[in-house]
C-alpha cells in the first residue's frame, strides 16, 4: 500500500474545542471489562485513528458513543455539556454517526431515496428535488454518485459512499467509520480517503476504526492505540518511527510482520493453465508446482475472480486450458476425491466457504465427507472427534464444536475453514484474500499455516495485499483487465517494484 | 357478437373485478410494508358480513362500507400483532386468519341468508356515461366501482410521492435501515399490515354491498386467494392490479355469461376457469423471474437488536 495519495496539508487547527469528549468510560460485559476508564477528545477538522487488534474494544466504545450501548461509568460531552444516549437516534439528533462495516440501506431504492430517508423536508415528496439537494451535497464534499442510481446496482465503495452522505445529510460533526476499507479495492480506498479530506476540511470530525497499520499511518492526524479496552498511547504519525513500532504498541509484544520464510523444495506440477481464453480472461498462462506459492495480484475486478471460480470449478473453462494435477479440468471435476486434491479457501467465509446456521462438525463434513461415509451412512461420532481435535490444534475460540459457523470471529473462522481444508491434506490450496479483515495476530497464524502446507501443497494465493503477497510467495503474476500483464519471481527487486505501475496497466516503460 | 354484448360483458368484468382489486391493493400494501398476510380470504369474508349487517340495522350502505373496512383492519390488526409485536410466523398466522374469518363467518351469517340489506345501485355518470363504448364500461357502475378507478393512482402517489409512503417501503426492503434512519420500523409495519387490511375490508364489503344485495354463505369464494396471487402478478405495482384484476374479472363474467346462454360444457369446468387463469398466470410470472420483484423483507420478521 505504498501508493496512498499524498495527504493534505493539516490544518492548523491547534485551540480547536472538543466536539466529544469522553471522559473515563467503562464498560463491563459480565466479568469481561470491554472499556476501562477511557478518555478521549475527538476534535473538528481532524481524523482521529482508533487502532487496536479485534477484541481491543474499539466496537463498544464506539458503540457508546453512537448510542447503541449505555456506559456503566465515566461521562461522554458533546461541545461540553454531558450528554446520556438512550438510543442510536438520540446519538444522531446529537451530531454523531456511525458507517457501519453492513450497510444499512435499501437496496431497491435510489441513492437520493437512501440519503433522505426519515429527513424529507416535507409530507410530500419529489423526486427530482430530493436529486437535486443529494446531489448539491454530494459536489460539496466532492463525493462522485450519481443520486438516482439503484443502491443494488452500486459497488461497495459507493455504497459507502451513500453511508457518509446519509450522516452529512443529517449534519453530523462526528463521523465514524468502522473499518471502512475492508470491503474496498484499493481504488475505492483512495477515494473513500480523498473524501475523509475534504470532510475534515470542510471542519467535520472523523473518528477511523482500523487494524490495518499503513492506512492508519497515512490517513491519521491523532492516533489512539487501544489494548484489553484501554487507551495504551496517543500519539501523532510524525511521532511514530516505522510500522513495526505502532504494531509493538497494539500488540504490546514484537509481531513478524516479515514472516520467516525459507524456501521449501519444489516438486512436480500441480496446476497448468494454458491458453485460457474466455469467462473474462485473454492469454492467462500460468503454472503451479507443489512447495511453491503463486501470488495473483491486482486492483479487484481484474479478472481474479473469474480465474479463481473457473480453477475451483464454479465455473466451467474452455476445453483443454485448465489441468489440476495433471488431468485436464473435465475428468478431475467428473470425480474428485476428497483427499490429497484441490482445496479452495473462498474470500466469502460466511457464504461460500461456511453453512452460517450449521456447527463446526457440519461445517467440517462440508468438504470432508467422503471420509467419514461407511456405505450410505456417515461416522458422525468419528467425524465430531476429529473436529474436537482440529479446534484444539488451531485453538479455535470458543473451543465448542457445536457453535455455530456465524458465531465465530473473523480469525477463528477463517481459523476453521483453514482447518478443514488442511485436514484434506491437499496437493493444490487455491486461497483467495486469505487474510482480509483479520486482526495482526491471526494474519500472521493464517501466513505460517499456509507456508507450513507449502509441504505438501502449491499454493495459488490470490490477494489483493501486496504486502501479503510479496511476503508470502515465491512468484508474483498480476493481472490486470483480465490478463497476466506480469509475472516474476519476488527475488526480482526491479520487478518488485513496479508492481503498482502493473496493477495499472503500464507495461511499457 | 354485436358491440352491446361487449360492453355488458366488458362492463361486467369492471365488476366483478373491483372487490378483488380492492383486496389486491390491500395486500400488496401490506406485503410493501413487509407483512405477508395469508388471510386474506378470510379477511374479505368478514368484512362483507360485517358490511352487510351494518347496513342492514343502519340503513346506510356507506356506513356498511365503513364498516367493512374496520373489519378488515381489525382482523389484520390481529394479524400485525401476532406478527410484528410478538415474531409469530406470518405464513402460519395468516392460514389460520383465513380459517378464523370464514369460520367467524358462517357462525355469524347463517341466520340472514337470504335477507337483503340496502346497498349499491348503478348509477350512469352525468356527461361521462354517454361517451361511446367507454361510457357503457366504465361510467354506468355503482359508488363503489368509481371509488375503485381512484384508488390505485392514490395507492401509487402515496407509496411513491409521500413521506409515510417511502418510509413503508423501505420498511419492508431493510428495517435496519430505517432504523438506523431514526423512524420506528415496528410501528411503520403495523401501520402497512391494518391499512392494508383496511382496503382487503373495503373488497369483502362491496361483495355483500354492490355485487349482491343479498346475504348468502361463501360469498369471497376464493377471491382471497386470487387477490394474494395478483399480488405477485402485478410485481407489487398498482397498475399492473389493475389489469390483473379486470382480466379476472373478465374471466369470471364471461363464464357467467357462457352458463347462462347454454353451452354444454359442463358448468362445474367453467367455474373453474378464473382459477386456473390464476395458475396460469402466476406460472408465467414466476417464469419470467418477477419473483425478484419481492420486497426484500417480505415475510421476515424484525427481531429485537441483541
Amino acid at each position: 500500500m505504498d501508493q496512498l495519495p499524498a495527504r493534505p496539508p493539516r490544518l492548523a487547527l491547534p485551540d480547536a474545542e472538543p466536539v466529544v469528549a469522553l471522559r473515563g468510560l467503562t464498560k463491563r460485559f459480565g466479568k469481561v471489562l470491554a472499556n476501562d476508564q477511557i478518555t478521549l477528545e475527538i476534535r473538528p477538522g481532524r481524523i482521529k485513528a482508533l487502532l487496536g487488534e479485534n477484541g481491543a474494544g474499539k466496537s463498544t466504545l464506539m458503540g457508546m458513543l453512537a448510542g447503541r450501548l449505555v456506559p456503566d461509568a465515566g461521562r461522554m460531552e458533546v461541545h461540553g455539556r454531558e450528554v446520556r444516549f438512550a438510543s442510536a437516534r438520540e446519538a444522531i439528533a446529537a451530531g454523531i454517526g456511525m458507517v457501519y462495516q453492513h450497510f444499512m440501506l435499501v437496496e431497491a431504492m435510489t441513492v437520493a431515496e437512501n440519503v433522505l430517508l426519515g429527513q424529507e423536508p416535507g409530507f410530500f415528496l419529489s423526486p427530482r428535488d430530493m436529486e437535486r439537494r443529494v446531489a448539491e451535497l454530494a459536489a460539496q464534499y466532492r463525493l462522485d454518485i450519481d443520486p438516482r442510481a439503484r443502491v443494488g446496482d452500486l459497488s461497495m465503495g459507493e455504497k459507502q459512499l451513500v453511508e457518509i452522505l446519509k450522516l452529512l445529510a443529517r449534519d453530523s460533526r462526528v463521523l465514524i467509520f468502522d473499518e471502512p476499507t475492508a470491503v474496498l479495492t484499493p481504488a475505492e480506498t483512495f477515494r473513500l480517503f480523498e473524501a475523509l479530506w475534504s470532510m475534515t476540511a470542510q471542519g467535520k470530525a472523523v473518528v477511523f476504526i482500523s487494524h490495518k497499520l499503513e492506512e492508519v499511518l497515512a490517513i491519521a492526524d491523532e492516533i489512539a492505540v487501544l489494548r484489553s479496552g484501554k487507551v495504551e498511547a496517543e500519539l501523532r504519525p510524525e511521532e511514530i518511527g516505522s510500522k513495526a513500532d505502532l504494531a509493538r504498541i497494539m500488540i504490546g509484544k514484537d509481531v513478524l510482520l516479515e514472516v520467516d520464510r525459507t524456501a521449501a523444495e519444489v516438486r512436480e506440477q500441480v496446476l497448468d493453465i494454458r491458453n485460457l481464453n474466455g469467462l473474462g480472461l485473454t492469454d492467462i498462462n500460468l503454472d503451479l508446482q507443489r512447495g511453491e506459492v503463486l501470488a495473483v495480484v491486482g486492483v479487484a475486478g481484474n479478472g481474479q475472480k473469474a480465474l479463481v471460480e473457473a480453477v475451483c470449478g464454479l465455473t466451467q473453462p474452455p476445453k483443454d486450458t485448465i489441468f489440476i494435477l495433471g488431468k485436464p479440468w473435465r475428468e478431475y471435476y467428473a470425480d474428485p476425491d476428497w483427499k490429497h486434491t484441490l482445496s479452495y479457501i473462498p474470500e466469502d467465509r460466511l457464504g461460500l466457504a461456511t453453512m452460517r446456521n450449521k456447527n463446526l462438525v457440519d461445517n467440517m463434513l462440508l468438504t470432508t465427507r467422503k471420509g467419514f461415509r461407511s456405505g450410505p451412512l456417515l461416522q458422525k461420532a468419528r467425524a465430531v472427534a476429529d473436529t474436537r481435535e482440529l479446534v484444539r490444534k488451531y485453538d479455535i475460540k470458543p473451543g465448542r464444536v457445536r457453535v455455530l459457523a456465524w458465531q465465530l470471529s473473523g480469525g477463528n473462522l477463517q481459523k476453521a475453514v483453514l482447518a478443514r481444508e488442511l485436514y484434506r491434506e491437499p496437493r493444490l490450496i487455491v486461497a483467495e484474500q486469505p487474510t482480509q479483515g483479520l486482526d495482526v495476530a491471526a494474519t500472521e497464524e493464517v501466513w505460517r499455516r499456509l507456508l507450513d502446507a507449502r509441504d505438501m501443497a502449491g499454493i495459488l494465493l490470490v490477494t489483493g495485499d501486496l504486502n501479503e503477497a510479496l511476503q508470502l510467495a515465491d512468484r508474483v503474476a498480476v493481472m490486470y483487465r483480465g490478463r497476466v500483464v506480469a509475472q516474476f519471481p519476488v527475488t526480482d527487486r526491479d520487478q518488485v517494484d513496479k508492481i503498482g505501475l502493473y496493477m495499472a496497466g503500464v507495461t511499457d516503460f | 357478437m354485436d358491440w352491446g354484448i361487449l360492453v355488458a360483458l366488458l362492463a361486467a368484468a369492471v365488476q366483478s373485478g373491483t372487490p378483488v382489486l380492492f383486496a389486491t391493493l390491500g395486500e400488496m400494501l401490506s406485503e410493501k410494508g413487509g407483512v405477508l398476510n395469508l388471510g386474506v380470504e378470510g379477511m374479505m369474508s368478514v368484512a362483507a358480513l360485517a358490511a352487510f349487517l351494518t347496513a342492514y340495522f343502519t340503513g346506510s350502505p356507506w356506513l356498511g362500507f365503513l364498516a367493512g373496512g374496520l373489519a378488515g383492519a381489525c382482523l389484520a390488526s390481529l394479524h400485525g400483532v401476532i406478527c410484528v409485536g410478538f415474531l409469530g410466523n406470518q405464513v402460519v398466522s395468516g392460514l389460520a386468519l383465513t380459517i378464523l374469518g370464514l369460520g367467524l363467518t358462517h357462525f355469524f351469517g347463517t341466520p340472514y341468508i337470504g335477507l337483503a340489506a340496502p346497498g349499491f345501485s348503478k348509477f350512469a355518470v352525468p356527461g361521462l356515461a354517454d361517451l361511446p363504448v367507454l361510457g357503457g364500461i366504465l361510467f354506468r357502475q355503482d359508488a363503489l366501482v368509481y371509488v375503485s378507478y381512484v384508488l390505485p393512482v392514490a395507492f401509487w402517489f402515496f407509496l411513491q410521492r409521500t413521506r409515510p409512503g417511502l418510509a413503508v417501503r423501505a420498511v419492508g426492503e431493510m428495517p435496519a435501515a430505517v432504523a438506523a434512519a431514526g423512524l420506528h420500523p415496528l410501528r411503520l409495519r403495523l401501520f402497512a399490515a391494518v391499512a392494508g387490511g383496511f382496503l382487503v375490508g373495503l373488497g369483502g364489503a362491496y361483495l355483500s354491498l354492490a355485487y349482491t344485495h343479498l346475504w348468502t354463505n361463501g360469498l369471497s369464494a376464493g377471491r382471497g386467494w386470487i387477490a394474494v396471487a395478483l399480488v405477485i402478478f402485478a410485481f407489487w405495482r398498482p397498475g399492473r392490479a389493475v389489469a390483473g384484476a379486470y382480466l379476472f374479472g373478465g374471466v369470471m363474467a364471461f363464464q357467467l355469461r357462457l352458463q347462462a346462454t347454454g353451452t354444454n360444457l359442463p358448468s362445474s369446468l367453467l367455474l373453474m376457469l378464473p382459477y386456473a387463469l390464476t395458475v396460469l398466470v402466476l406460472a408465467l410470472s414466476a417464469w419470467r423471474g418477477r419473483g425478484a420483484d419481492a420486497p426484500a423483507a417480505l415475510g421476515v420478521n424484525i427481531e429485537p437488536e441483541g
